[in-house]
């Protein structure tokens, strides 16, 4: 159990330090959480995503304590919850007093324009391979209609909205009930 | 007149239920409670910090609840403006999973959730349109992301890695490219 611990403090340290732009930027990481230690599966993974939308609270800390939760009960959830903020809160402590020097810093600024397409690029790529899996795509003749009709259903209707995880949430649950269950 | 660590925790902790749905619904919240209602920070501040939260690794609503608390009552105030945000989505989550367990043998309940996982794959789409115009705006972000893109297909790169690297590259391309200009 030490060792799990260990790893969950070492693993949401590094994901604290690395994860940039938001909450969304450390999904990535969990995914490559999940094929380093299968801790937990896939689909797993993609239900705590969900549940840490629609819990209040900051995503990414709500995931961090899920999956912690998930991997090593209480303690593990209080382990990855301190990890993940850890070195953001240092770092945030020590840059506040330098406020001014550190926001028009060159050489910062042009590190930002590599990371955060770094991470957009990260997120585009897992996208695209949760919806090869979730709609159990394996070639352009073998795939599951019905989630990919739904997935082309919530996305024509949520991509012009701004974004209300609540709702499309809720929207997906549905269209899952009413595809699997009655048709 | 110092402000007792109680109430900067209470105020945070209240922000923090309200927290729904990504870091950046805590600006209005926190321009609501910490610069309408209590004067503990002006606007501007409010500004800076936002702006500074994105330039540090890290939760963005985490970030600048420590900028936030810092500039309130220094080290503790940040420690416990951290904290409100994170003990009620900390207990949030623990009930809500004891909840789940109890349904997740029922057949309905698990189409439901083949639903979910896609909408979860919809809002992950969404985020990434978001982030796309911040982020991938010129010829060089355009050829920086589609380069990680295909060796992410090629390979199984750790994200770290990744992050690191495009860091490093964006740096030199930009140093590079002001030493011609100039």
């Amino acid at each position: 159990m030490l060792k799990i611990y260990l790893l969950l403090f070492w693993e949401f340290t590094k994901i604290g330090i690395f994860a940039i732009g938001g909450g969304y930027a450390a999904i990535p990481f969990l995914f490559y959480l999940q094929s380093q230690y299968n801790w937990f599966s896939v689909d797993e993974l993609i239900n705590m995503i969900a549940v840490a939308n629609i819990t209040p609270g900051p995503v990414g800390i709500n995931m961090a304590t899920y999956t912690g939760l998930k991997t090593a009960g209480i303690i593990g959830a209080m382990i990855s919850t301190f990890s993940i903020v850890l070195v953001p809160f240092i770092l945030t402590i020590f840059i506040v007093k330098l406020l001014s020097k550190f926001q028009h810093n060159k050489d910062v600024n042009y590190a930002f324009i590599g990371f955060r397409c770094a991470a957009c690029a990260l997120l585009t790529y897992i996208a695209f391979k949760l919806l090869l899996q979730t709609a159990s795509i394996k070639n352009f003749t073998d795939f599951d209609k019905s989630s990919l009709i739904l997935f082309f259903i919530l996305i024509s209707t949520f991509c012009f909205m701004r974004k209300n995880p609540l709702l499309t949430i809720i929207a997906g649950a549905l269209g899952g009930i009413i595809f699997n269950s009655f048709l | 007149m110092k402000i007792s660590l109680l109430e900067i925790f209470k105020v945070f902790f209240i922000i923090g239920l309200q927290l729904l749905g990504g870091g950046y619904v805590i600006v209005p919240l926190l321009k609501k409670y910490l610069v309408e209602e209590r004067h503990w920070l002006n606007e501007e501040e409010l500004t800076d910090f936002f702006a500074l939260s994105q330039c540090i690794p890290g939760i963005i609503a985490g970030n600048i609840a420590v900028c936030a608390g810092h500039k309130v009552r220094g080290i503790l105030g940040a420690i416990t403006a951290l904290l409100g945000i994170i003990v009620p989505c900390f207990l949030a989550i623990l009930i809500i999973v004891q909840l789940i367990s109890g349904f997740t043998d029922n057949q309905t309940v698990q189409n439901a959730f083949k639903g979910i996982r896609i909408s979860v794959v919809v809002l992950i789409f969404i985020t990434i349109k978001e982030l796309w115009s911040k982020s991938v705006n010129s010829v060089f972000s355009y050829f920086l992301f589609f380069a990680i893109f295909a060796a992410l297909c090629l390979l199984p790169i750790s994200p770290v890695f990744i992050i690191i690297s495009a860091g490093l590259i964006s740096l030199i391309y930009f140093r590079l490219k002001g030493v011609k200009n100039a």
